[in-house]
């Protein structure tokens, strides 16, 4: 009886640690330009790269007006590490880094050139606070080329309205795809177009339940 | 006579200047596609697409009266690995005030107007071994209902940028990846503006 038991605990713990359970998933489709100090590429050591993005899809869950306000996003402080060749791709890997999204009646967001500028990015980062989160990892995958390629990045939530409104233990990533020129129209002064989501997946809670109701699920 | 041809050749220099051009322009889109799994198999993305204010539309498009959907269809695998090189293949973009967009019916996407129908030139997908991907190619239009609203020279070369993932979590079941990109064309397009000759003549003093 003893190790039946143990065999049940074991067997039930492996399961609920191997299941990444997750539940709805919001997100925000945004749109934007980004540059790094010194220019890109190469992404030297301590270079920091700035985001100035403009949200045209929100999750209807957020109540937000795209129509009669914008979702504008400033990320900050993201220092690079250095570019790596990995033989037939780069990568550089990021420390540090902000991200703010900020709700704004004024719809006042503008690019402008030669960022910093008078409206980028103090444009994206004004209205009232809606997310802002640190990264805790941050990486952009260039192609064999070097002229466009992917980016991922996972957050912890810090402050703003959304925090603890739509979800606990969420999970926040910011990911998607950027050019670098090849026939993207990039602001003079920038040095990537970028396009991808914020997503927040709110993790579902381990769920306390009777011993004979787990046992029903192996019968 | 010279008088007057000194006039046409302004009037032609004045119709190739980007007069009154904004900054950028693209078509913005997020969906989700079905991915070969070995070469020789094709590749179909469907996608819902957004206003990308305060970018504006390459040609103005009344997203508060109609859903556009942008559809990639008939591209096949030619080579797999960390590059993977992808032939031939369609882009249209359909307007539709009916039925609207689902996934769990693709049909939803492909009904409607077609405004655009373009051909890609080239397209490739760069898969990392860890993180996300992205696709990027270039088109053609070449048909559509609305093909003529952009002059012959800013029908070509148009950018295909999308990143892809396959842990997003908003892949849906039956899809492969979820694709969220633009397609743009190569400068800014302008429509044509009508001028007294006057007006034009002033901006050469």
């Amino acid at each position: 009886m003893h190790k039946s038991l143990i065999r049940y605990a074991l067997v039930i713990g492996l399961a609920l640690m191997a299941v990444p359970a997750l539940g709805q998933v919001y997100a925000v489709d945004y749109l934007g330009y980004g540059w790094e100090t010194g220019g890109m590429l190469p992404s030297d050591a301590g270079d920091e790269l700035v985001i100035t993005c403009i949200s045209d899809n929100v999750d209807p869950a957020f109540g937000v007006d795209l129509g009669t306000e914008e979702l504008t996003l400033h990320i900050f402080g993201l220092v690079s590490t250095g570019q790596q060749d990995m033989g037939g791709y780069y990568v550089v890997n990021y420390t540090g880094g902000t991200m703010e999204i900020y709700e704004d009646p004024a719809m006042n967001a503008d690019w402008g050139i030669n960022p910093p500028n008078p409206t980028s990015p103090s444009t994206f980062s004004d209205g009232s606070l809606f997310f802002r989160g640190s990264f805790t990892s941050f990486t952009m995958y260039f192609d064999a080329a070097g002229t466009s390629g992917s980016f991922e990045g996972n957050l912890d939530g810090v402050d703003g309205s959304i925090i603890n409104a739509y979800c606990s233990n969420c999970v926040y990533t910011w990911g998607g795809a950027f050019s670098m020129g090849a026939g993207a129209q990039i602001p003079e002064g920038y040095d990537l177009q970028m396009d991808g989501t914020f997503e927040i997946d709110s993790a579902v809670d381990n769920e306390t339940t009777s011993w004979g109701s787990v046992k029903a699920l192996f019968n | 006579m010279k008088t007057m041809m000194k006039g046409l050749l302004i009037v032609l220099a004045v119709a190739a200047l980007p007069l009154g051009a904004s900054a950028q322009q693209l078509f913005d889109f997020n969906g989700q596609a079905m991915m070969p799994s070995t070469a020789g198999g094709v590749l179909t993305m469907y996608s819902v697409m957004y206003d990308p204010a305060p970018i504006d539309s390459p040609i103005p498009l009344d997203f508060a009266s109609y859903e556009f959907t942008l559809v990639v269809d008939g591209v096949t695998l030619v080579s797999d690995g960390i590059s993977r090189v992808f032939s031939g293949g369609t882009v249209t973009i359909y307007q539709d005030a009916g039925t609207a967009a689902d996934y769990t019916n693709p049909a939803t996407f492909t009904d409607g107007t077609a405004i655009l129908v373009g051909n890609f030139t080239s397209l490739s997908q760069f898969v990392p071994p860890f993180g996300p991907g992205s696709v990027s190619g270039y088109l053609d239009w070449v048909g559509g209902a609305r093909l003529n609203d952009m002059a012959p020279e800013d029908q070509l070369h148009w950018a295909f940028l999308s990143g892809t993932s396959t842990t997003s979590g908003t892949l849906l079941p039956g899809y492969d990846e979820v694709w969220d990109g633009k397609t743009e064309p190569p400068s800014t397009i302008v429509d044509t503006e009508a001028a007294s000759m006057g007006s034009i003549k002033a901006l050469f003093r």
